[in-house]
């Protein structure tokens, strides 16, 4: 095992700026899978990762003014990941809860938000390793 | 190979060619791996030999027409079969070079044909790596209990979690999938993909009908709703109707066919 298969440390954060164009999510997506995997999160939770990734820029994209940048917020702790997706709006803008993108989003992660303020719609969610929650030493 | 070679020289003696190219093949080859000679020497041997021995490609290229490909791509890839042939013979085997050429060209041709085969092309790396990546999944969810991490995968597979990664990742473009693919149960007749697939509901615009019906029904004067609820909803005929509001037949006729009249007129302007 060469060094890059290490885990990740306590606590790290990674961010990534990509133009506010669905063109762009499968970036996020791919993104996604690498610092997941690096978390130990299975297959399994990384296949729904990906998913819920492309509902939150489903959900935020529409939402976008002009050719503001999407910004994608990966928040590392050891088998928890939190990412957070926000565009630049025009004014304070709500998430339809009742949407089939939030619905989805929140089936599949263990926590989902949405925030806005006067120029920006963020939609943050928290998805869990089914590992942390088999419990220590389920891993090989 | 010398058969193989004569079969395009035509009409010269093919007993003749076959003795030239043999001695043509082993100067050559003499030239190309002589340690001693300078690069560029080397290097014209090897180009005199892939052309000596182009026929042959020719030959095998020919036995893959009419499969939907140029003759000129499969003789274009059959080439570079020959080339690594020529790259790898060993003189030393005492086989003659076409017996172990032409397994190597017809390779590259059939190679050729399964790569254009694919839907989106995959690196044959990651094909591989897929299919590992597939079964050993299956393994170690059986003894786990529970999806593997791309870290027991690729302990498992012996490969990095980048390769892992990434081989998940072409996973997904790996097959297409058709429109008209019947579903996973297998069961004839079963749901195809397509008929998954939203369609505008064909209901879809009597709603807008109804919703803007509904105030325009309101706004009638009560003979002509009373009449046209007996008449639609309670399913009444005319005579009925007629007899129960205390007019003549004729006269439910006309009220009806005239609010009908408006209904539509009104309809109309306001899409």
């Amino acid at each position: 095992m060469d060094s890059r298969d290490r885990p990740v440390p306590a606590k790290a954060d990674v961010s990534l700026r990509v133009p506010a164009d669905s063109a762009y999510v499968s970036v996020l997506r791919t993104m996604t899978a690498g610092l997941a995997a690096r978390l130990d999160f299975t297959v399994d939770d990384i296949e729904d990762l990906r998913i819920a990734v492309g509902e939150a820029c489903a959900l935020v994209l529409p939402e976008a003014v002009g050719d503001g940048d999407l910004v994608a917020d990966f928040r590392l702790t050891p088998g928890t990941l939190t990412i957070s997706v926000s565009v630049p709006t025009a004014g304070p803008r709500t998430a339809d809860l009742d949407s089939f993108a939030w619905q989805v989003l929140s089936t599949l992660t263990s926590s989902a938000d949405a925030k806005s303020d006067a120029s920006r719609f963020a939609v943050t969610f928290t998805t869990e390793s089914s590992m942390s929650v088999a419990g220590p030493g389920a891993g090989g | 190979m010398t058969d193989d070679a004569s079969a395009d020289s035509g009409t010269r003696g093919s007993e003749e060619r076959a003795a030239w190219v043999r001695l043509r093949h082993r100067e050559l080859f003499g030239a190309y791996r002589d340690a001693r000679a300078p690069e560029s020497a080397r290097l014209e041997a090897r180009d005199g030999l892939v052309q000596l021995h182009l026929p042959l490609v020719e030959h095998c290229a020919r036995r893959f027409r009419n499969r939907g490909e140029p003759l000129e791509d499969l003789v274009q890839v059959g080439t570079i079969g020959l080339i690594k042939s020529i790259d790898r013979f060993d003189l030393e085997r005492g086989v003659e070079f076409s017996t172990y050429a032409t397994p190597t060209i017809i390779g590259e041709i059939k190679r050729y044909f399964r790569d254009k085969g694919w839907a989106i092309r995959v690196p044959r790396r990651l094909q591989e790596l897929r299919m590992q990546i597939a079964s050993t999944t299956a393994e170690l969810t059986q003894d786990l209990g529970r999806s593997p991490t791309p870290r027991e995968l690729a302990a498992s597979i012996g490969c990095t979690v980048e390769e892992i990664i990434e081989g998940i990742e072409s996973s997904n473009a790996y097959s297409t999938l058709s429109l008209d693919a019947a579903d996973a149960t297998g069961d004839e007749g079963g749901v195809s993909m397509l008929d998954l697939m939203g369609l505008d509901d064909a209901e879809l615009e009597q709603v807008e009908i109804r919703e803007s019906i509904k105030p325009l029904l309101e706004a009638l004067p009560p003979r002509e709703k009373r009449i046209l609820l007996l008449r639609f909803f309670r399913n009444k005929t005319q005579a009925e109707i007629a007899a129960e509001i205390g007019v003549s037949q004729m006269h439910v006729s006309r009220l009806l066919t005239r609010t009908l009249d408006q209904l539509r007129e009104s309809l109309q302007e306001s899409v």
